[in-house]
């Protein structure tokens, strides 16, 4: 990153001014002294209180909630003998002679990690740089190479989706598929696609779907549907994100950049479509299966405490392939391809059939469309 | 005068209103049915394409209608083609009841029904190397979809389009899709019933 001009934001610690000077008696900024809470308060009581416990976070913002606190002397210098030996230990083990390079250079190496910016925001240069990182990275870790693209989107391709509810039979192969290619935690058992088991004639109730069978498919009196994420052309997932880590590419791929997430789920709350998942765990792929095939934004490996969903495999479709559920499905359920040529089958499926899709009523404009015979 | 001035303001203003208020050409569309429209007037193809996928695979190209594109070669893929190779004598001749299992015993019709349907709806005995249409014309293995089309007409419409079964590689031009035996298996067309192929447990345990 040779840039001079920064294009996110850093932290400047030296400009940070005192405003609030609102504390309790007993000297605390934080958490209550004890002296306000015998009796039934009255109204300004209760606001003095409240001033008191969190005066400065109702006035100050962001950094400054943290870094601007009154803390007596004996804090500040623990404070600082903390980060100045976390400093230390990681100048130490950079510079040191004693250590090897290797663990030199991975030092070097988590360092610019910790502190590169956000993928939207990167050139070509520096996404080829982060992930020539992460490539070396995962190499002195774990002795192994693995192949990973930060490919942008083609001109003039956007990626849409069609699914036959009449093919759909129940068998999951797209979903045994989708877990290998993107190398789902297999702890938790993470799935980004669902098929909901639906009895003839209810219609799509999904109240009363069972999206957790196992007996023989199909089943009698039972029609099935896949849900995953729609890619929607107005996500609402995208506008809720507070750090900008996920966001809608050219080619209508709605993305997340692991690292840059800081996992407060708002997507997940925002998406009308059950279409995102969220890593409580650390994902764990015994290391035969994993994908060595990977993309940026498509299945590298996450981390706990991220997003993540279906990107319909833009490692594979950037390159021309068809989704790994697309290729997996025995019936030719699901149909694939680009919305802006106008002679490829999803167009005459879109033209010919007669589709529909979830919840158009809420404007997301999912690129995700649902057919029969 | 002054409300005729008003008016002509009004109307220019309003004019302009209509000029401004709509973003065209700023990217925003009030659908995605509009953008696509939009977007794939000044189409011109991609850099991505399929050819590399499909390089080891034998096709032919096959013009339906309106529709031209690529089907994977058939003949090739039938380990005892041709045919004639044994059948170089009539049927008839072939036939015995002496109880010894002989070649295709295996084979079971399961399609339609033996009123609409017999091994001679689609073999020629004269012609072993061929099909044949209900009319009696010849039909190459390769193009056996011909056959199929007969009576599956929706299917045949669905396929040609691209509604009805699978891409042979990727999605990208040139399009090469899967022809009807590639799935099906024209003595037993119809999937069986069977087991999902994964089974989350984690879901079974929260539902305990």
């Amino acid at each position: 990153m040779s840039d001079t001009t920064k294009k996110w934001f850093s932290l400047n610690l030296g400009n940070s001014k005192t405003t609030s000077t609102d504390t309790c008696s007993c000297g605390k900024s934080s958490g209550g002294c004890g002296s306000h809470s015998d009796y039934q308060m009255s109204n300004e009581d209760f606001d003095t209180a409240v001033d008191a416990a969190i005066g400065d976070e109702r006035k100050k913002d962001g950094f400054d909630q943290v870094f601007d606190v009154q803390m007596d002397r004996r804090t500040a210098f623990r404070k600082l003998t903390a980060s100045l030996l976390i400093g230390a230990g990681a100048v130490s083990s950079s510079c040191s002679v004693i250590t090897d390079d290797k663990s030199k250079e991975k030092a070097q190496i988590d360092w610019e990690e910790q502190f590169k910016g956000n993928y939207k925001l990167m050139n070509d240069d520096e996404k080829k740089a982060t992930v020539d990182r992460l490539v070396r990275s995962y190499q002195i870790r774990k002795g192994k190479t693995i192949n990973m693209s930060s490919q942008n989107a083609e001109k003039d391709v956007l990626f849409g989706y069609a699914f036959n509810i009449s093919k759909c039979q129940g068998y999951m192969d797209c979903v045994s598929a989708c877990v290998k290619e993107n190398n789902q935690d297999r702890n938790s058992e993470m799935q980004y696609i669902r098929i909901h088991e639906m009895k003839d004639g209810k219609g799509f109730n999904f109240n009363e779907a069972d999206d957790n069978y196992y007996h023989e498919v199909p089943a009698e009196g039972h029609f099935y549907m896949g849900t995953q994420c729609f890619h929607c052309d107005n996500p609402p997932c995208v506008d809720v994100c507070p750090v900008q880590a996920t966001w809608r590419e050219e080619d209508g791929l709605v993305v997340v950049d692991y690292d840059w997430c800081v996992g407060c789920r708002y997507c997940m709350a925002a998406c009308p479509y059950d279409g995102r998942r969220f890593n409580w765990s650390t994902p764990e792929v015994p290391e035969e299966e994993i994908n060595k095939n990977q993309h940026y934004l498509g299945n590298r490996m996450r981390k706990k405490g991220v997003m993540e969903k279906c990107t319909f495999c833009v490692q594979r479709s950037r390159a021309g392939k068809n989704p790994a559920c697309v290729e997996a499905c025995p019936t030719g359920a699901r149909i694939f391809g680009n919305l802006l040529d106008p002679n490829s089958t999803i167009r005459w499926v879109l033209e010919n059939k007669k589709v529909f899709r979830l919840k158009e009523d809420l404007g997301t404009e999912p690129k995700f469309w649902y057919f029969m015979d | 005068m002054n409300k005729y001035i008003l008016h002509t303001l009004g109307c220019i203003v309003l004019f302009l209103l209509t000029l401004s208020s709509c973003k065209h050409g700023e990217e925003e569309y009030h659908s995605i049915t509009n953008k696509i429209e939009a977007k794939s007037k000044n189409y011109h193809g991609t850099t991505i394409s399929s050819e590399s996928l499909i390089e080891g695979i034998e096709t032919l190209k096959i013009t339906e209608g309106e529709h031209t594109f690529l089907i994977p070669e058939r003949k090739s893929q039938i380990k005892s083609y041709k045919c004639t190779e044994c059948h170089n004598q009539p049927l008839s001749k072939m036939q015995s009841n002496d109880g010894l299992k002989k070649a295709h015993w295996d084979i079971k019709l399961s399609h339609a029904d033996v009123n609409t349907m017999n091994c001679i709806t689609c073999h020629n005995g004269d012609d072993m190397d061929n099909l044949k249409s209900l009319t009696g014309n010849t039909i190459d293995f390769n193009r056996s979809y011909k056959l199929c089309s007969q009576c599956h007409t929706n299917q045949f419409e669905d396929w040609k389009g691209g509604a009805h079964g699978k891409k042979v590689a990727g999605w990208a031009p040139p399009r090469a899709s899967m022809t009807c035996v590639n799935c099906h298996d024209p003595h037993k067309p119809a999937f069986e019933s069977r087991w999902p192929s994964v089974f989350n447990t984690q879901k079974a345990k929260e539902r305990e």
